[in-house]
């Protein structure tokens, strides 16, 4: 059985009235890539913040491998890289300079430090920019930065907060695939965003939040299947009238279905071949159509449905 | 640990070109300037040389005429005094070849064809030598029993404000600006120590943030940026010194050794001080800079940076706040040495600054050493 790399039993954070976080409770296993997903405000930053032992909170437990966490829990600390939201770097140093100092508040050791550095810049695809002061470096490449500096003393545990934010789409899934690259040689990773796409993508295990609260958790199809829609089909469509959009909405599977002159839109529940029983109908009744296309659900989907809004704003 | 973090703040503050712009170049350049603007009328003021002046007597003035022979040939003589008519003499001071022109007669005048040491001078001699001429010519008129006691008093006068030297030291009042100036730099060493509480402290930085999530203690982090802090401003007070010293030639005798300790320990005062505005609340460092940079402004004002009797106007009103203003006891430190032959009040000023550095470091690290924070 999977060891439990973190336990948060019924974690309370207030900040005067405003509740932050309200009874949250994670759990999470050893090799995962847990996903933190919410929209902004809903509590991400604040769970990872007391998990850090770097916030109070006004109730609850936070367990890391298998030890309470504390300020001074220096043995757990060792195991734990940290990527913040924000870059957290010395503006003063080069990129190596700025690798080595954070690597060396875990490592002591000088050799292995050296050896550790390089190979973190490698992971980062840092090596031509070395010498580089931070200030010199694009958005992605700074981000990066940010990465080697949280994951260059090989941490078992690998905390990583919306390191996406700002960032082009190239180092954006440079920084994915690494993710899953620390992943694959053992760590642990837990992964806050507001971008579904990229915790969908990456993520093994997806608790999503709202208001201080864990509205869903599962893996990804888990998350899917706790919603009824299954497949939204899209047909580019022009001059339909009540009796086929009734028929269409007859269908098996099909439980609603939208039409604003120019698009049909079909919800589907469950079922095979939806798409081409659906085709058949306007083929039936002699109907031209455009272009056809069908969506799975969204993690923002399920978002919608547990909390009647959008996960986040189009961006 | 406590070298790794030791030695990595002193390369981040090495490599901070604010940091040391405000504590090298600034400083430099300010005395630079403060050696140009002073050194001129430093010279003025010591000028040997006598003032030109041409004497026009409109009616004859027995007295006036053998004062003027007389300060002709003596030894050290302060005016060059040449009897001569009117145009000659406005033509002379027209070509700058005299700084004034004395009118001789029943009342002495004087013109002038600009402000400056050498005018004001003439000036002051003029209106001495009418002053004195009155109260004898009254003395006579009025009381003449007593006109001999008077002529004499009036003789005396200079031995009684004849200079006693209480010191065998420096005592160009233009140098107290120097010394000041070492204060102020001194001073400026609180950006490093607001940068020590900023970069440790997880509500004020993401640097901060991320340094509180490693295995480092507190404790050991903040004692080594101190260090480094230390360790900085200790060769940035040596260089600032060395630069006043040596290259602006501003003299400190032969105490320019302890004149070094009083500029490290000023150092160490400044990066307490920042250490300890930068532990107070959870401002943003940019307004922790500009809070230390008014406060530092004040403190300089007040101990007569930018208005040099500013010291003394404190010492009448308030004498206790010169004891705790940072600038002036770093200041009067260096003056002491200056201007007493014993060391006593030097030491006085050295304790006082190991006193306030322990102080403003301490509380420092009381504030700071908070290990956990109710928000970000």
């Amino acid at each position: 059985m999977e060891n439990t790399v973190v336990k948060i039993s019924s974690l309370v954070k207030r900040y005067g009235d405003l509740v932050a976080l309200d009874h949250l409770d994670l759990e999470i296993k050893e090799g995962e890539i847990f996903g933190l997903l919410g929209p902004n405000g809903s509590g991400k930053t604040t769970t990872i913040n007391c998990l850090l032992s770097l916030l109070t909170f006004d109730k609850g437990e936070i367990e890391i491998f298998g030890k309470e966490m504390t300020p001074s829990s220096y043995d757990i600390k060792k195991q734990i890289g940290v990527i913040m939201q924000n870059v957290a770097v010395f503006e003063e140093l080069n990129v190596y300079e700025n690798i080595d100092y954070f690597c060396g508040l875990y490592i002591r050791d000088k050799a292995e430090r050296k050896r550790l550095v390089e190979e973190a810049i490698a992971f980062t695809g840092l090596e031509d920019f070395k010498k580089f002061s931070p200030k010199k470096l694009s958005g992605g490449l700074l981000r990066r930065l940010n990465i080697a500096c949280g994951i260059a003393h090989k941490p078992k545990l690998i905390i990583l907060d919306e390191p996406t934010v700002a960032v082009d789409p190239q180092s954006r899934n440079k920084i994915l695939e690494g993710i899953q690259e620390l992943n694959k040689n053992g760590a642990t990773i837990i992964y806050t965003s507001h971008y579904m796409e990229e915790v969908e993508q990456i993520c093994t295990r997806i608790a999503i939040m709202d208001k201080g609260k864990k509205i869903a958790e599962g893996t990804n199809d888990e998350l899917k299947r706790m919603i009824k829609n299954t497949e939204t089909i899209n047909i580019e469509v022009l001059g339909l009238d009540e009796k086929i959009t009734g028929e269409i909405s007859a269908l098996p599977h099909v439980y609603n279905s939208e039409y604003d002159g120019a698009k049909l839109t079909v919800y589907c529940s469950g079922g095979k071949h939806n798409l081409i029983r659906v085709l058949d109908v306007l083929q039936k009744n002699d109907i031209a159509f455009g272009r056809v296309y069908s969506e799975l659900p969204t993690l923002n989907d399920v978002f919608l449905e547990i909390t009647g809004k959008a996960l986040r704003d189009k961006e | 640990m406590f070298w790794h973090n030791f030695r990595y703040f002193i390369k981040s503050g090495f490599k901070s070109g604010n940091l040391m712009f405000w504590m090298i170049l600034f400083p430099i350049i300010l005395g630079i300037f403060f050696k140009i603007a002073f050194s001129d009328i430093y010279n003025d003021l010591t000028s040997t040389e006598p003032i030109p002046a041409a004497i026009v007597e409109n009616e004859e003035n027995k007295v006036f005429r053998s004062v003027i022979d007389a300060l002709n040939d003596s030894e050290n003589k302060f005016l060059d005094a040449k009897f001569t008519d009117e145009n000659t003499a406005m033509e002379l001071l027209k070509n700058g070849e005299i700084d004034g022109i004395i009118y001789s007669g029943e009342k002495i005048s004087l013109t002038v064809a600009e402000n400056g040491i050498e005018e004001t001078t003439l000036k002051e001699f003029i209106e001495q030598y009418n002053l004195r001429e009155k109260i004898i010519t009254d003395v006579i008129t009025k009381d003449p029993g007593n006109a001999e006691k008077v002529i004499s008093e009036l003789s005396e006068e200079r031995e009684i404000i004849e200079e006693t030297p209480v010191t065998h030291g420096n005592t160009n009042n233009f140098d107290s600006y120097f010394y000041n100036l070492i204060a102020m730099s001194s001073l400026y060493g609180s950006y490093m120590g607001i940068n020590i509480s900023t970069k440790n402290q997880a509500n004020l930085s993401a640097l901060g943030a991320r340094k509180n999530c490693s295995p480092v203690p507190k404790g050991i982090s903040l004692t080594a940026a101190l260090c480094g802090s230390f360790f900085i401003e200790f060769i940035c007070s040596v260089i600032c010194v060395t630069f006043i010293a040596f290259v602006l030639k501003i003299d400190f005798g032969n105490r320019l050794p302890l004149v070094y300790l009083a500029a490290i320990l000023g150092g160490f005062t400044g990066v307490s001080f920042g250490f300890f505005i930068g532990s107070i609340g959870n401002m943003k460092e940019n307004t922790k800079d500009g809070l230390s940079t008014g406060i530092i402004m004040t403190l300089c004002y007040l101990s007569g940076l930018m208005v040099g009797n500013m010291k003394a106007v404190v010492a009448e009103k308030a004498p206790w706040f010169n004891n705790i203003n940072p600038a002036a006891v770093i200041s009067d430190s260096i003056y002491c040495l200056n201007i007493y032959d014993d060391l006593d009040r030097f030491f006085t000023k050295i304790i006082t600054m190991i006193i306030t550095i322990l102080i403003f470091s301490t509380l420092g690290i009381i504030m700071t050493r908070r290990k956990r924070y109710a928000s970000l």
